[in-house]
């Protein structure tokens, strides 16, 4: 008897800004679409624990999305896109994001990223509270600047293992040593694209004089943050979801940049209290 | 009571050499560094990932690639068992707290899955401050 995971992937075709993307994405469950962002350099495995949760998929459409470049998502097959740097931009991140949305037809879904996904969450509750229910920025900030960095793709060194052990001590020190290697393991795999991602991180991103404009009533915004992450420190989540109208902040304690992939079982404890908040919020 | 600096560097060559991830990928994981804890300064120089020697009395002109400097107080924090949030890491410390990394941080760079292995080993050994 075949062992299988409830979890199934696709591919979808998406044209966003110009650009031809064939998206791969993972999903299981049914009930409020609850999308997904991998972190930076990165891909969707990191959501393998929520996409197996059987007691979250019981009420949610679990969908763990690979960001153009990442994982089984291919640069965009139109353009020769090895003739150019790749930047990702705050306008071309929310574009994708709404653009794969609307391409599933997904009806008032509630958006969840960490890291660079957190700080696109932002984003799209800034811009697009029309089309999503709630946003979860996960590890995020109005402004995360630091982390835009040559050493990631240094030709004079192991660039796989330098973004890997250069994210390490992101995570906390009491996380499974599995899950940290599996987590270290993914970050070799997206060396070429870190980078990128990160010009939108710590460059592009900057929400400082725009929070206000943020209705968290309109559109319910959870934030969370490790205790363990030096990148995104608690007091900096902190600061960001006060200036934001209703806007809610959910301290993790022992736990990093990456908790859905390096302590499931400790980030699943905030997530259920972030869906409960959101639930109350929407009248869902 | 005097810390045994020379008990200390056995130690952590111990440590570091029956180490089954460094051994996994052990291979050219050579370079020099200094762990510069303000009040007592090592020179740890490796060599396809083993120790071959600690400098437990480093002179103004002795050499190495890059150096970790830090105050005693965040050398002591490293070596807990387990470290306060920021002072986890090289990274966390250096963007958080007073751990500064000088020299030439390409060969940190080029060594840091080992390195990083081999640092954490610090809440085994202690340090010597």
């Amino acid at each position: 008897m075949a062992r299988h995971s409830p979890v199934t992937g696709r591919y979808v075709t998406i044209d966003v800004d110009g650009l031809e993307y064939k998206v791969f994405y993972l999903h299981n469950g049914t009930g409020t679409p609850l999308v997904c962002q991998h972190t930076a350099g990165c891909h969707n495995h990191q959501w393998r624990g929520l996409l197996e949760d059987e007691e979250i998929t019981k009420n949610y459409n679990v969908i763990a999305y690979d960001l153009a470049r990442h994982g089984k998502s291919d640069p965009p097959l139109n353009v020769e896109w090895w003739k150019s740097e790749y930047k990702l931009t705050a306008d071309h991140y929310v574009n994708f994001i709404v653009k794969f949305c609307d391409a599933l037809e997904l009806d008032d879904p509630i958006f969840m990223g960490s890291s660079f996904g957190g700080n696109v969450a932002l984003q799209l509750a800034l811009r697009r509270p029309d089309r999503f229910k709630a946003v979860i920025p996960v590890e995020a900030a109005d402004y995360a600047p630091g982390f835009f960095l040559d050493w990631w793709r240094h030709p004079h060194a192991n660039a796989a293992q330098v973004c890997a052990s250069g994210v390490w001590d992101l995570m906390a020190p009491q996380s499974p040593d599995m899950d940290r290697w599996l987590t270290w393991h993914y970050y070799t795999q997206g060396s070429e694209v870190f980078k990128g991602d990160l010009h939108f991180y710590s460059v592009d991103h900057d929400l400082r004089r725009e929070l206000e404009d943020i209705d968290g009533k309109r559109c319910p915004v959870v934030m969370m943050t490790g205790t363990y992450d030096y990148l995104t420190p608690p007091e900096a989540t902190e600061n960001t979801a006060r200036r934001i109208r209703n806007g809610v902040y959910i301290e993790m304690t022992d736990i990093g940049h990456f908790p859905m992939s390096e302590n499931y079982p400790l980030f699943r404890v905030y997530l259920k209290e972030a869906l409960r908040i959101i639930r109350d919020r929407t009248g869902d | 009571m005097a810390i045994d600096v020379k008990g200390w560097a056995s130690k952590f060559k111990s440590l570091t050499d029956s180490d089954p991830t460094i051994a996994a990928m052990g291979k050219y994981y050579t370079c020099t560094f200094m762990y510069d804890m303000t009040d007592r300064k090592v020179i740890v120089e490796m060599h396809d990932g083993k120790v071959k020697h600690i400098n437990t009395d480093p002179q103004p002109l002795d050499a190495y690639d890059f150096a970790l400097r830090a105050s005693a107080r965040t050398w002591r924090e490293f070596a807990q068992p387990v470290p306060k949030p920021m002072f986890h890491g090289i990274w966390a410390a250096s963007f958080r707290e007073d751990l500064k990394l000088e020299g030439n941080l390409l060969v940190l760079m080029q060594n840091l899955r080992n390195f990083t292995v081999q640092f954490e080993l610090l809440r085994k050994s202690g340090v010597p401050v």
